[in-house]
């Protein structure tokens, strides 16, 4: 419940952040601190130093891309997610699942860049991101690069933000005529994730992502349609984790059921 | 700037400006509750689940517990502290009373900040709005059964304070 | 020693009585604080240089402590000192253990002294300037642990090569005994057919109460007196237990609360940790502060007891008449057994559960694991044994293709039976079972309820109803513990009151409990308002406890649904008893004849005759307390100052035959449930649920209702969410509130609520205790889901705690439960 010593700075550009956490081995950003405060009372990890990125308001923008897509700012909360108009009109999925993200203090905090950045394989929007083809702007000393979302969850809490790095904007393209959907199993209401999965769905084609059951979101694709998409999720050769929640097979059979859940989501969406 | 590791700064609570030097690893629950003695607002765990900590930040209801004190330098807040004005109840607190809407009262201070929020953003919420508003706040002794009533009678302006 | 006085007409349902203010439902006392924050909990309690303190707590279920080394931890800044279990072995004599040998001889101290028993024993406690500071003190203690083998499993704790936790014992069994009454045998015999189970488990939970344990303890060296602003809701407990281990006389021990966060029974055994901070408090000479976390609750408090039920055999007619049951039970208490193994005893204050079951025989036994220990959880002990009785009842209408409403009714006690002797000497002393049934069954639309299952259906899912009976038997007769130990010198029950008129005519009443919720404030004031012809207003109630000032007797406390009865009863009497010493003391001011020509009313003394003729309470309170020269000397003993020991008129039990009368009262909670399950994912839904007690006369039935809500949130919770799960290694799995998901408002069905009054003939107001509830939500969610199984494989019910993932194991393979369930037909 209380924190080991830490050091804090809170910069107020992107660029003194990064040079910050660049000088530091031992620091690591601090958007909503939703997770990392967490995780620093339970003193499972203990960062060194906390770069607070509460003043980088050129991150919390959410706009519209040339192409019709949709840009967030990683500072951008899920209460700005879920009341922002751009979302609704350009990819309305985001909104949906940011509202079921635990309750509203922790939407009014928690922060899109550090539900990606955490990587928990429970969190919501990293297969949302993966189906979606979103694009992931990385900043470090170097400059700016850019990641796909398919290739930007490395492992259980690691992302491609390496050391001295900031993740600065997720950005998705245009729906067009495709669909999202999202569906999960959670524990309780609003609750934890014991599975979940989502699918953009263009045409006669799904790409789905599932969570929970792999260090990463696990992205199958398939013809949108029941039996296709179930073949394609037992086929991904998933070995999910047990717990009290649930056994690895209990989540490969629900695995089944969400991706094809949210398919038709994707289906009556689009 | 440098990182430090226990900083000087200003807090507005309940209208009130105050300046401490806090360490960096200060929780601002730890912040309102003992250095501020405003001990309305309690700890009920420790990951985050409970809401028995929540206060006003910039308007918005958040977990103190999940905010380090320096996080909130420069912001306005607001605890259960501040919502009776002068002896006089705020509608929410006397309607809690009314229908009976706590019991232990461990939870009550955080719920009726997380009322509060709802009703400053939502004047007519339907009863699925009003649990979704606390569902980040536990209460582990009247099943929310009438705190739910009571937030609802609130809203139709059926309590007078 | 027991007579059963049967009445030959029902109980009619009785109106709460006008008497004035009890039965209305009058504002809230504590509100007015509570609401603004100004409630005063363990942790708003401050002093200058107090030393919080933080506990350092095993890893390990199971390991020797080959070393502790504090050199580190007391090196850094700001930190006060430190106490080990060595130290508290040499300090302190071992808690008086309850049970008979072998479970005697169990040493169990305020730290781990020599081994370590479970995750989250402490073996070491810092105190330092600053929680942060203690915090990272705890760290910098090296403990070397040897690993041992762990037990988890209470069905292999008895096992020849399961490791032992306590060796002094040498064996993890705490107690065990045979119950039998009525025959059994005969029973079997006669019997058209046979159910037998092999298993039923209730699993391990607790009802976390929001706020954790915490202390503020300081001692007083000039008196050798330690005052503990504690949260304990059982003080008389903690200073039986505490003074000796401490060896120190009880009043030594001052025990300080106002308000509660919540207890449920889990705040009654931290004496362990108490005794450590006394011993630090002494050693630093400072006071020290102590606030559990979410965590160290989970892993170091108290759980609620896990019972297995096993080889269940129930002889039934052909009519669906029961005629008993015979099963062993084996209960796990964890490492230690601190109130237990009372909770081997106080099942048998509802062995029939809500019926008319005469043979009853069951081989019991106790036994410690490498989990943490259990208290007496909200419900403790009757909720285990009711939940057995209702997944009895259940399955057998289910096996026997038996209605389940019909076999209840024709099973259960019915109200002109009582007051009722049950087989062991238990006397119910009212109820309505079926017609509280009716009344649940109605508030979900029972008759409606094919439409709804078609409806269901349409939509992909299987809808299924259920029933959960359950009894909330207050007021216990601590005599009981002697059917376990016949040795324990403990028998009976009390409370105490204190009533008195002020110098200047204020009412005020001391209580010897300990609220956490209960609103004992309120309801006292409306009890005394009525007896003196005040109001609540008028009458100012102490908050909260305080064992030095406090009337306060052997059993105060506020634990086992009692206050209505034992905690007003102290309150009644006490009123009582200031009534008639300001009638006496009018009667000779005014004239009068004597007190009967006296009325109270107002917050006055009035001829009955001549109203005009009034003394106020004011002069009473000046006269006796500074103006009391020339008073004739009839009135020598009117001091307006009373104080009332409720004593219920109980027996010591029969220890041979173990019978007996073990509570007063008897409140009911019939419970229904409807749930809609997902036959692709086992998860469900409680789409409507209606809870209907009867708690006799209801002194504030806004407050009887929420604690019904609140009864029913706990037994949902365990039904569906909560579960204290530890993996081979004794590692607990569900340590704090992300992963021990309790009920949020979402999670919440609708909840309907009826009550019907059968007053108790056995108290004075006709009130009986109630609050704890049951577990009735607990037994009726178990049986909504076996019946919405039916269509999809037909499982049995056979465990307490049925998250999705259990649902989905009894959908996709239902053959496993199904074959723990034979049916014999003679």
């Amino acid at each position: 419940m209380l924190l080991s010593e830490v050091g804090y700075a809170r910069p107020a550009g992107v660029e003194e952040a990064v040079r910050l956490l660049a000088q530091n081995d031992g620091a690591r950003p601090l958007a909503g601190g939703q997770t990392i405060v967490n995780v620093m009372k339970a003193r499972a990890a203990a960062p060194d130093v906390l770069v607070d990125l509460a003043d980088l308001d050129e991150l919390r923008a959410i706009g519209s891309t040339a192409d019709g897509g949709l840009s967030l700012g990683a500072m951008a909360t899920y209460t700005q997610v879920i009341t922002s108009a751009e979302v609704k009109a350009a990819r309305p999925v985001l909104a949906d699942v940011a509202a079921q993200i635990a309750d509203v203090q922790v939407r009014n905090r928690g922060t899109v860049g550090g539900n990606v950045c955490s990587n928990d394989p429970t969190n919501h929007l990293p297969p949302v991101l993966v189906a979606a083809g979103a694009t992931m702007t990385i900043v470090g000393l170097e400059g700016e690069r850019t990641v796909p979302a398919e290739e930007f969850f490395l492992g259980v809490y690691m992302t491609a933000v390496g050391p001295g790095e900031l993740l600065t904007a997720i950005t998705l393209p245009p729906l067009g005529e495709a669909g999202d959907g999202f569906s999960a199993i959670t524990i309780g209401a609003d609750g934890t994730c014991i599975v979940n999965a989502a699918a953009t769905v263009q045409g006669d084609e799904a790409r789905v992502a599932l969570g929970c059951v792999s260090a990463t979101p696990a992205l199958v694709t398939a013809r949108a349609e029941e039996g296709a998409v179930r073949e394609a999720v037992r086929g991904a050769g998933l070995e999910p984790p047990s717990d009290v929640h649930g056994s690895a097979d209990y989540r490969r059979h629900l695995a089944e059921i969400v991706a094809v859940r949210a398919v038709a989501a994707a289906g009556e969406g689009g | 700037m440098e990182p430090v590791t226990s900083q000087r700064i200003g807090v507005t609570v309940n209208g009130a400006l105050h300046e401490r030097e806090v360490e960096a690893r200060r929780l601002l629950v730890h912040l309102i509750r003992d250095d501020l003695g405003l001990t309305g607002t309690h700890v009920g765990c420790d990951t985050g689940n409970c809401g028995a900590c929540t206060v006003l930040l910039d308007g918005a209801a958040v977990k103190s517990c999940m905010l380090l004190a320096v996080q909130a330098d420069g912001a306005t807040i607001e605890t259960v502290e501040s919502l009776a004005q002068e002896g006089d109840l705020h509608p929410l607190q006397q309607a809690f009373s009314d229908h009976h809407a706590l019991q232990c009262g461990y939870c009550t201070p955080g719920m009726l900040m997380s009322a509060k929020h709802l009703l400053d953003h939502n004047a007519e919420p339907t009863e699925n709005e009003i649990r979704r508003a606390i569902q980040g706040n536990i209460c582990r002794c009247t099943g929310y059964v009438n705190i739910v009533e009571a937030i609802a009678a609130v809203a139709k302006g059926e309590v007078s304070a | 020693m027991s007579t059963t006085n049967a009445t030959t007409a029902a109980p009619e349902q009785v109106e709460a009585p006008q008497k004035g203010f009890a039965g209305q439902s009058v504002p809230r006392k504590e509100d007015k604080r509570l609401v603004q924050g100004q409630g005063v909990f363990v942790d708003d309690v401050r002093r200058h240089e107090v030393g919080y303190v933080h506990f350092v707590r095993s890893p390990y279920a199971h390991a020797a402590i080959a070393n502790i080394d504090v050199s580190a931890a007391l090196e850094l800044e700001g930190v006060y000192g430190a106490l080990i279990g060595e130290e508290v072995a040499a300090l302190t004599d071992p808690f008086f253990q309850l049970s008979v040998p072998p479970g005697s001889e169990i040493k169990d101290y305020a730290l781990a002294v020599g081994k370590v028993r479970h995750l989250g024993d402490p073996v070491a406690v810092v105190a330092a300037r600053t929680r942060e500071l203690a915090r990272d003190a705890a760290e910098l203690v090296e403990v070397e642990y040897e690993p041992l083998p762990v037990v988890v499993d209470p069905e292999r704790a008895l096992d020849e090569d399961a490791a032992v936790l306590h060796e002094d014992a040498g064996t993890n069994l705490v107690w065990s005994g045979a119950f039998d009454w009525g025959d059994f045998d005969t029973a079997l015999a006669e019997a058209d057919r046979v159910v037998r189970i092999e298993r039923l488990h209730f699993d391990r939970f607790s009802s976390t109460p929001l706020e954790t344990s915490g202390a503020l303890v300081e001692y007083d060296r000039g008196t050798a007196q330690w005052t503990l602003h504690a949260n304990n809701q059982f003080p008389g407990f903690a200073i039986i237990m505490m003074g000796p281990a401490l060896r120190t006389g009880m009043d030594k021990l001052r025990f300080v609360s106002q308000d509660i966060g919540g207890a449920f029974g889990n705040k009654i055994c931290t004496h362990p940790q108490l005794v450590a901070l006394c011993l630090l408090a002494r050693k630093l000479n400072r006071p020290v502060q102590w606030t559990e976390w979410r965590t160290d609750q989970h892993t170091g408090n108290s759980h609620g007891n896990e019972r297995v039920f096993l080889d269940v055999e129930v002889p039934v007619k052909a009519d669906g008449t029961m005629l008993g049951f015979r099963c062993k039970a084996v209960d796990d208490c964890g490492a230690y057994s601190r109130y237990e193994p009372l909770g081997c005893i106080i099942w048998a204050q509802v062995t029939p559960g809500l019926y008319r079951w005469r043979n009853v025989h069951i081989d019991f036994s106790q036994v410690c694991t490498n989990k943490s220990p259990c208290g007496p959880n909200r419900g403790y002990s009757r909720m285990q044994h009711l939940w057995f009785t209702e997944r009895v009842i259940d399955i057998v209408a289910h096996e026997l293709d038996l209605d389940p409403v019909e076999i209840r009714k024709l099973n259960y006690i019915k109200a002109e039976e009582m007051p009722y002797e049950t087989p062991n000497g238990c006397v119910y002393d009212s109820g309505d079972y079926a017609r509280c049934l009716d009344m649940a069954l109605d508030l979900i639309g029972y008759g409606s309820i094919e439409e709804k299952r078609q409806d269901a259906q349409s939509r992909g899912k299987l809808l299924g109803v259920g029933i959960g009976s359950t009894l909330d038997s207050g007021t216990n007769n601590f005599g009981q513990s002697q059917l376990l130990n016949p040795d324990l010198q403990f028998s009976g029950n009390n409370e105490v009151a204190s009533v008195k008129l002020d110098i200047f005519g204020e009412v005020v009443v001391t209580l010897g409990t300990t609220p956490q919720g209960q609103s004992h404030e309120t309801v006292a004031s409306q009890v005394v308002s009525d007896i003196l012809g005040v109001t609540p207003d008028d009458v100012h109630v102490r908050a909260g406890h305080d064992s030095y000032w406090n009337s306060h007797a052997g059993f105060s406390g506020t634990y086992a649904s009692q206050f209505a009865v034992t905690g007003l009863g102290a309150v009644s009497g006490a009123t009582e008893l200031l009534a008639d010493q300001i009638r006496r003391l009018a009667a000779v001011i005014l004239g009068a004849d004597g007190p009967d020509a006296i009325v109270l009313d107002g917050g006055f003394a009035k001829l009955r005759d001549n109203p005009e003729a009034a003394l106020p309470f004011m002069a009473c309170g000046a006269i006796v307390n500074a103006n009391n020269a020339g008073l004739p000397p009839e009135l020598d003993d009117v001091t307006l100052n009373c104080r009332y020991v409720y004593k219920p008129p109980f027996q010591v039990p029969d220890k041979e035959r173990k019978f007996g009368n073990l509570t007063l009262t008897y409140a009911t909670q019939i419970h229904a449930c409807v749930v809609e399950v997902d036959p692709a994912t086992g998860v469900y839904e409680i789409v409507d649920y209606a809870a209907v007690d009867d708690c006799g006369n209801r002194i504030h039935p806004q407050i009887v209702e929420g604690q019904v809500h609140g009864a029913a949130a706990h037994g949902l919770g365990a039904a569906m969410f909560e579960t204290f799960s530890y993996d081979e290694d004794g590692t607990l799995l569900t340590s704090n509130f992300y992963d021990y998901h309790v009920p949020h408002a979402l999670d919440m069905p609708p909840l309907k609520t009826g009550a019907i009054e059968s007053p108790s003939p056995f108290t004075s107001l006709g009130t009986k205790g109630m609050g704890e509830g049951g577990g009735a939500g607990i037994h009726s969610v178990c049986a909504a889901i076996q019946d919405a199984l039916r269509p999809a494989g037909n499982a049995i019910v056979t465990d307490s705690h049925n998250p999705y993932h259990r649902v989905w194991d009894l959908l996709r393979a239902p053959e496993a439960s199904r074959a723990l369930v034979k049916v014999e037909q003679r």
